[in-house]
């Protein structure tokens, strides 16, 4: 914060001064709200000289819901319904942070085997969130085989999940207090052996297996290719005081060399029950954010190999009340998830819909650096940039 | 193979003329038809994709001819901001000066449309239009994005042309002619019919340079799908997009052939009498340099523009000069 | 491993709360009480909570400009969070109204947190509803930009200094303030609730802790409360 920041750092400054002052009038480009790269109805508002930008103005809301206005009138467990689809690529990861935060409120406890089965399927899900950024990543630089390879193995993780939940990417399965019990009546106590599938073991032991091949493959396929080292090496540098500055959250701080990952600080999920590691990137550019994530898979199948050889018996769910009311209270609680940190703020006024729900969502924070990150690169980093900071619009606008 | 050119002498010049032209336009689709049904497939399975699948049986021999039917058959759209003579023109422009380069192509030592003394000269004289026709086709569409993408284009064409003239001085001193014929023939002479005299650079500088006159990944930047939707193609459409389509095709099929016939012998091969197989020599050789350049379109991402320019003229014209001081001094000395 | 991407294995450090016991759900709650009194003092703050995990700390408006920049550069909360809003009002043209009654105001709430460790702290200032201006942090956070952005078009609040006060999430046509609660939620003045359907009672509902988990269906209608009188503006 001591020494104010230079936008030109980033840029990428001809050694050859010219000497004579062109009259070249800037032209101005208005890239998307449809266009293949952005990730979503998002416009940039670009003016460039040339091909190099010189100020570039974010338009976004084409996909605000109003989630908050929505919140105001339903009662908790519809909300859970309502928050899964904010970033729909990591469905399942949404709704554990406002969960958390209304058990809080209501004093609950979560028993063992819903607060595993709701890591594995987290960890699951950052996986399959992560092998689509790394495949896609390439495609917008132009490399159009990874993708087809990485998603090729997504798939697997996706039916581990289905077979779970009954969803791929929306399953509402958690509950208050817990995770959706086995189905049919009576008590959740004899449902034991119904909840997870049969060869659920198994089935993950191998989709793991494929997930460390495809990250393997990736490696080799994309991070060892020198034009993809030229393409994002030293390109969009994000400096780590300014990533805090913003609310950059995630991989995206971690590649910038912030070596801050929630699972490790908060208590949401029993993440201190196992043993990973924390990718950090050390210059902060495009190839650092890329090779975090790339990291952060590896890492997540670790995670999920070592949860599922102890998965506790015991019930799936905590006994709440049959209509929920939630005693008045604030609280916040936030959660590492594929994108960044998510949190949800709950008022509640002790009735059985929250008074205000803020949430908080990671692509709003990340996306928000825009403006400063693309000042002096080159229309093609435009997309270099975009890419790496892998946000969702639904996640943006909410 | 039947002897054409004393035959030449009593044919009437028009007729024979007429003759060329059908054959060479049925040389270039015949070649240029497996070329892209290569890219889709060999794509495809590189990507762990089918491909082609129903047009023409398991192996989609019939997709190239389905696109190019459904192309014709689309509604002739020319945008209002357009310029309409030159948005017209542009497309003829650009198959033209492909379609030039076949005429020098031997497929035999006397199966050659013309036998010209500046061959390569020639050849690389006219393909130099292709810059013109993509500038017109980017600047009249009336779209900033084609506009860019066609910039662009000329940029990269431009600056790629210096080693690719370079590269081939080096074999033009080697051989000791221009001419196409006396280039095989001298390497055949070699004894070795591949690399003549040892231009394993100028090979390589030859073909990422003729990678970026394609605009072919990784130097498709004016086509950057990602980024400018289709660059300086994005309002083309139809019968005008298909004359596109066709022009870089029979770009590929045209360059690998040049290459071939400049670096890897031609229609020559050891222990095989030219007359005979040497279209069939040459169609190998061809189909060896088009996979290749289809493998790495399928497997690299692209370069950004100021890479591309540093590639050009930083690293391949030096190289391109050091090899022709090289072959020179070889050629005087030894 | 590349050369110059460091994989850190580091064990959380000392200020995370340990997670499964409930025995230490109590030292979880002291260690944000502390959080809270530290941050409050520093931010010569009127009063501070730390109820269910969250450290509060209560500024006045004259202060808030400087509030913010002491528990940053104090405390090395450089992480910018979110800033938001809550409306506090007695009638409710949406949900429930308050079960007592508040006085009416915006809350305004900014997170902040460590970049190294899990402290995290939110601050709230007051502002009366006729005079709802606050001055800008974007001086201090470059990121509550885009965040007051949004609780400007949202609750209408001004925030003076602010460089570029513009819509953010909606068009610039738009006329109200969404999530202020006198301004009702149109699809439900227009239509009822689709969710609404005849439900008769489950058979154990004289005990509804039997049933645990299996009731969460909740198909009855959330309440609309009358539409308030005064305009949306």
């Amino acid at each position: 914060m001591s020494q104010p920041l230079d936008p030109m750092a980033a840029a990428h400054v001809s050694e050859v001064a010219v000497s004579v002052e062109l009259q070249t009038p800037g032209m101005t480009i208005n890239i998307g709200p449809q266009h293949p790269s952005t990730h979503g109805v998002l416009r940039l508002v670009a003016e460039l000289d040339g091909e190099r930008i010189v100020n570039v103005e974010p338009v976004i809301g084409y996909m605000h819901r109003g989630y908050e206005k929505l919140s105001e009138v339903r009662t908790y467990p519809q909300i859970n319904a309502l928050v899964n689809r904010i970033d729909w690529v990591s469905g399942f990861s949404n709704e554990i942070p406002f969960m958390v935060a209304v058990e809080r409120l209501m004093e609950i406890e979560v028993p063992e085997r819903a607060q595993y089965i709701r890591l594995i399927l987290t960890e699951l899900v950052r996986i399959s969130n992560h092998l689509v950024f790394l495949s896609s990543y390439p495609l917008e630089l132009g490399a159009s085989t990874p993708l087809m390879h990485a998603l090729r193995e997504r798939e697997h993780v996706l039916e581990l999940i289905e077979g779970v939940t009954g969803g791929r990417f929306h399953p509402n399965f958690n509950r208050i207090g817990g995770v959706k019990p086995a189905a049919g009546g009576g008590s959740t106590q004899k449902k034991l052996a119904q909840d997870l599938p049969k060869g659920f073991l198994a089935e993950t032991r191998a989709a793991m297996d494929r997930v460390f091949g495809i990250c393997d493959d990736l490696d080799t396929l994309v991070m060892g290719n020198e034009i993809f080292h030229a393409r994002t090496k030293g390109v969009a540098i994000v400096p780590p005081d300014l990533a805090l500055e913003y609310g950059v959250s995630g991989p995206n701080l971690r590649g910038s060399g912030v070596a801050f990952d929630l699972r490790k600080h908060e208590n949401y999920l029993p993440y201190d029950k196992f043993d990973f590691d924390v990718a950090v990137g050390e210059n902060g550019d495009c190839f650092d954010r890329y090779y975090v994530r790339h990291e952060e898979v590896r890492q997540a199948a670790r995670i999920v190999n070592q949860a599922i050889d102890d998965i506790p018996t015991g019930p799936l769910q905590a006994k709440v009340p049959r209509v929920i009311k939630v005693p008045k209270g604030e609280t916040y609680v936030r959660a590492e998830n594929p994108k960044g940190e998510m949190g949800y703020y709950v008022v509640s006024d002790g009735g059985r819909i929250p008074y205000r729900l803020k949430i908080r969502s990671a692509s709003f924070s990340n996306l928000s650096i825009l403006p400063w990150a693309l000042k002096g690169l080159l229309v093609p980093d435009i997309i270099a940039l975009l890419g790496s900071l892998d946000f969702v619009l639904g996640d943006v606008d909410r | 193979m039947p002897d054409v050119m004393p035959v030449a002498i009593e044919i009437n010049f028009y007729v024979l003329l007429v003759l060329k032209i059908l054959v060479i336009t049925g040389v270039m689709l015949g070649g240029l038809l497996p070329v892209i049904l290569g890219e889709l497939k060999i794509g495809a399975h590189m990507q762990s994709r089918v491909g082609p699948y129903y047009a023409g049986g398991r192996w989609g021999w019939a997709q190239p001819m389905a696109d190019g039917l459904k192309f014709f058959q689309k509604e002739d759209l020319i945008p209002t901001a357009a310029d309409r003579h030159v948005y017209k023109i542009a497309p003829y422009l650009l198959m033209v000066s492909t379609l030039a380069l076949f005429v020098i192509i031997p497929f035999s030592p006397d199966l050659i449309a013309v036998d010209l003394d500046l061959g390569i000269f020639f050849a690389l004289a006219i393909s130099s239009l292709s810059t013109l026709g993509v500038l017109m086709a980017g600047w009249s569409s009336g779209n900033k994005y084609s506009l860019i993408g066609g910039l662009r284009a000329a940029a990269q064409i431009i600056a790629y042309e210096l080693p690719l003239v370079l590269a081939v001085i080096g074999v033009v001193i080697q051989a000791g002619t221009l001419s196409m014929v006396g280039i095989v023939e001298a390497q055949v002479e070699m004894g070795v019919p591949f690399l003549i005299g040892g231009q394993v650079v100028g090979f390589v500088v030859f073909f990422i340079a003729s990678l970026a006159e394609l605009n072919r990944t990784p130097f498709d930047l004016p086509l950057a799908e990602s980024e400018l939707v289709m660059g300086y193609l994005t309002e083309y459409s139809g019968f005008r997009f298909a004359i596109f389509f066709l022009a870089e095709y029979a770009g590929i099929v045209a360059v690998s052939a040049i290459a071939s016939t400049l670096f890897l012998g031609g229609y020559g091969f050891w222990g095989l009498d030219s007359a005979v197989f040497g279209p069939f020599v040459l169609a190998a050789k061809v189909g060896i340099l088009a996979f290749l350049m289809i493998w790495i379109r399928w497997s690299w991402p692209r370069l950004r523009e100021d890479q591309l320019q540093t590639l050009a003229w930083k690293w391949l014209i030096p190289i391109s000069l050091v090899n022709i001081m090289a072959t020179s001094i070889f050629k005087v000395v030894f | 491993m590349r050369s110059g991407i460091s994989v850190t294995t580091s064990p959380p450090d000392d200020s995370t709360p340990a997670v499964e016991a409930s025995a230490t759900a109590s030292a979880t709650a002291s260690a944000t009480a502390e959080l809270a009194a530290r941050m409050a003092e520093l931010a010569g703050a009127d009063s501070w909570s730390a109820d269910f995990g969250n450290a509060k700390v209560r500024v006045d408006r004259a202060r808030w400009v400087e509030a913010v920049t002491a528990v940053r550069d104090g405390a090395g909360l450089a992480f910018f969070s979110f800033l938001s809003a809550i409306d506090w009002s007695n009638e409710v043209a949406v949900g429930e109204p308050l079960d007592e009654t508040v006085e009416e105001r915006y809350e305004i709430l900014v997170r902040l947190s460590s970049g190294k460790t899990n402290d995290s702290v939110t601050l709230s200032t007051d502002l009366p509803k006729d005079d709802a201006r606050l001055p800008t942090i974007s001086g201090v956070f470059g990121g509550a930009n885009w965040h007051e952005r949004e609780a400007a078009e949202m609750f209408g609040i001004e925030f003076e200094g602010h460089p570029n006060l513009n819509k953010l999430y909606l068009t610039d046509e738009f006329e109200g303030h969404p999530l202020r609660k006198s301004y009702p939620l149109l699809s439900r003045e227009v239509k009822p609730w689709p969710g609404m359907v005849d439900v008769e009672d489950m058979p154990s509902t004289e005990n509804p802790e039997a049933d645990a988990g299996g009731g969460q269906q909740d198909d009855s209608p959330p309440p609309t409360a009358d539409r308030a009188e005064g305009d949306e503006s």
